[in-house]
């Protein structure tokens, strides 16, 4: 999922606002606000981190695709977004960068290209390090 | 009308006789059920019980059915099932379907992400919770309420019509490529795991979080049947030990006991011999199961879900899962 952090804010103020229904008891209240209330530390990563994830990881696809096209001809060139691109059009790109990512993973696989396929690997752990989020220490 | 005296007009109508509803309070339990708990007094006495009614919106589109015919299949067996009483499929008085079964009283289900949640009852704990897996598994199907809605596939064929179905419900709720998953899936087909040597009863989320215990080392009650189906007994133990379940700076599945113990445990109660090759491909698939529950629960968020645990699955636990999907398959290596 990679949302946009004023769909996320606008939707937990929604969740906070509609009235429960009369049959929801505090204790299903009380653990629902806590959850809104890790969502919104969560939002904070995110607003900190997000545009930064998006365009490392951008870049980073761009560069492998570039980086075996000679071998993988059929690979698309997409250009990465100018540095002011708004989370959505970096989402935009990401998500063209990405699904050319799984063709190239798929033809290396098809082509036994070990090296390509580890390069390959070796990104996905990156890309999931660099749009990792945490809770706090005590699991909030 | 309220949903107390839609309840109090259904109990009456189905037992026959004067009913009264009180105590009705919506609680957390399980993400593809509205769950309640309310007492009903009749002439016999006052009980506890739990409505799980469906909602406008679920993270897994599951039968309600099979939910209740799985309860119903361990009723009176040493696996801590609840009772289940009685399914409306069509809703009747409460509008939505809907299954009602006894209350478990004096227990508390633990967050899979709170450090070191079981204190110094986690051994008891975790033998009990695995000898739980294992007994389901050892369970003879013959004759199993649950085949009323549901045939058990070939040993061979157990692995394929998981991954398919699970793999379709990505196809459909996908919003954002997601390259790690597929490659997993890819990884799953090009390597198939050995047939297992029995067909089983798999719960299909049974994990810590979804049971409740006493705080003093005894598990009361296996929660959220909703996944349960037929297949591989090696499902259910790639499930509960996938590393979502457990955080990173405790060695133990889910702050209970050491994975081999557990293992230890589950063969004497399950009377099956664990396969690590075969374990291997369930904990990926196991991974990719997650991962499209955690794609469904972003779906149902972007498309006006209110509920902020939709938020949480298809966000925090979509990374979390990323991470883990990520790192397993580096390990395993190019194809």
């Amino acid at each position: 999922m990679s949302p946009k952090l004023p769909d996320l804010l606008t939707g937990l103020a929604q969740a906070m606002l509609v009235p429960p229904p009369a049959e929801v008891g505090p204790d299903y209240m009380a653990s629902r606000q806590g959850l809104v209330a890790t969502l919104l530390i969560l939002a904070a990563q995110e607003a900190e981190k997000g545009p930064a994830a998006r365009r490392w990881e951008n870049a980073a696809i761009a560069a492998l695709l570039d980086a075996v096209r000679e071998v993988y001809p059929a690979t698309p060139r997409l250009t990465t977004a100018r540095p002011d691109a708004s989370w959505s059009e970096l989402d935009a790109e990401n998500a063209a960068l990405r699904q050319a990512l799984i063709g190239l993973h798929i033809a290396a696989e098809a082509r036994g290209d070990a090296a390509t396929q580890i390069r390959i690997l070796t990104l996905y752990e990156e890309m999931a390090q660099a749009r990792r989020l945490d809770l706090m220490p005590n699991g909030v | 009308m309220t949903l107390a005296s839609q309840i109090e007009a259904y109990l009456t109508r189905v037992t026959g006789g004067p009913v009264k509803v009180s105590g009705v309070a919506r609680i957390s339990g399980g993400a593809s059920r509205e769950t309640y708990r309310f007492d009903a007094q009749t002439p016999d006495g006052v009980r506890g019980y739990i409505l799980r009614r469906d909602p406008p919106d679920s993270l897994i589109e599951t039968d309600r059915s099979a939910e209740f015919l799985a309860i119903a299949s361990f009723a009176g067996k040493d696996v801590a099932a609840p009772r289940a009483l009685w399914l409306e499929t069509r809703g009747a008085e409460l509008e939505r379907p809907f299954f009602i079964m006894g209350r478990v009283d004096g227990g508390a289900a633990a967050s899979p992400f709170q450090p070191d949640p079981y204190g110094p009852h986690a051994d008891a704990i975790g033998a009990r919770f695995f000898e739980v897996m294992g007994r389901i598994a050892a369970e003879p199907l013959r004759d199993l309420p649950l085949l009323q809605v549901m045939d058990a596939p070939a040993p061979e064929d157990c692995w394929r019509r998981e991954l398919d179905y699970w793999e379709g419900v990505i196809d459909a709720d996908e919003a954002h490529p997601q390259p790690i998953v597929r490659a997993a899936i890819r990884r799953l087909r090009h390597a198939p795991p050995p047939p297992p040597k029995r067909v089983g009863v798999v719960h299909g989320d049974l994990r810590s979080g979804n049971f409740l215990h006493d705080g003093a080392g005894r598990i009361l009650a296996v929660l959220d049947w909703e996944m349960a189906h037929l297949g591989d007994p090696l499902e259910d133990l790639a499930w509960a030990t996938d590393p979502l379940w457990s955080r990173p700076d405790d060695p133990r599945v889910s702050g209970m006991i050491a994975f081999e113990e557990g293992v230890r445990v589950w063969e004497k109660a399950s009377g099956l011999a664990f396969d690590p090759e075969a374990f291997a491909w369930w904990s990926l698939f196991a991974s990719v199961k997650a991962q499209a529950i955690w794609i469904s629960s972003a779906k149902a968020w972007s498309e006006g879900g209110a509920e902020p645990v939709l938020l949480f699955s298809g966000w925090f636990t979509a990374r979390a899962q990323d991470l883990i999907l990520a790192a397993r398959l580096k390990a395993l290596g190019p194809l």
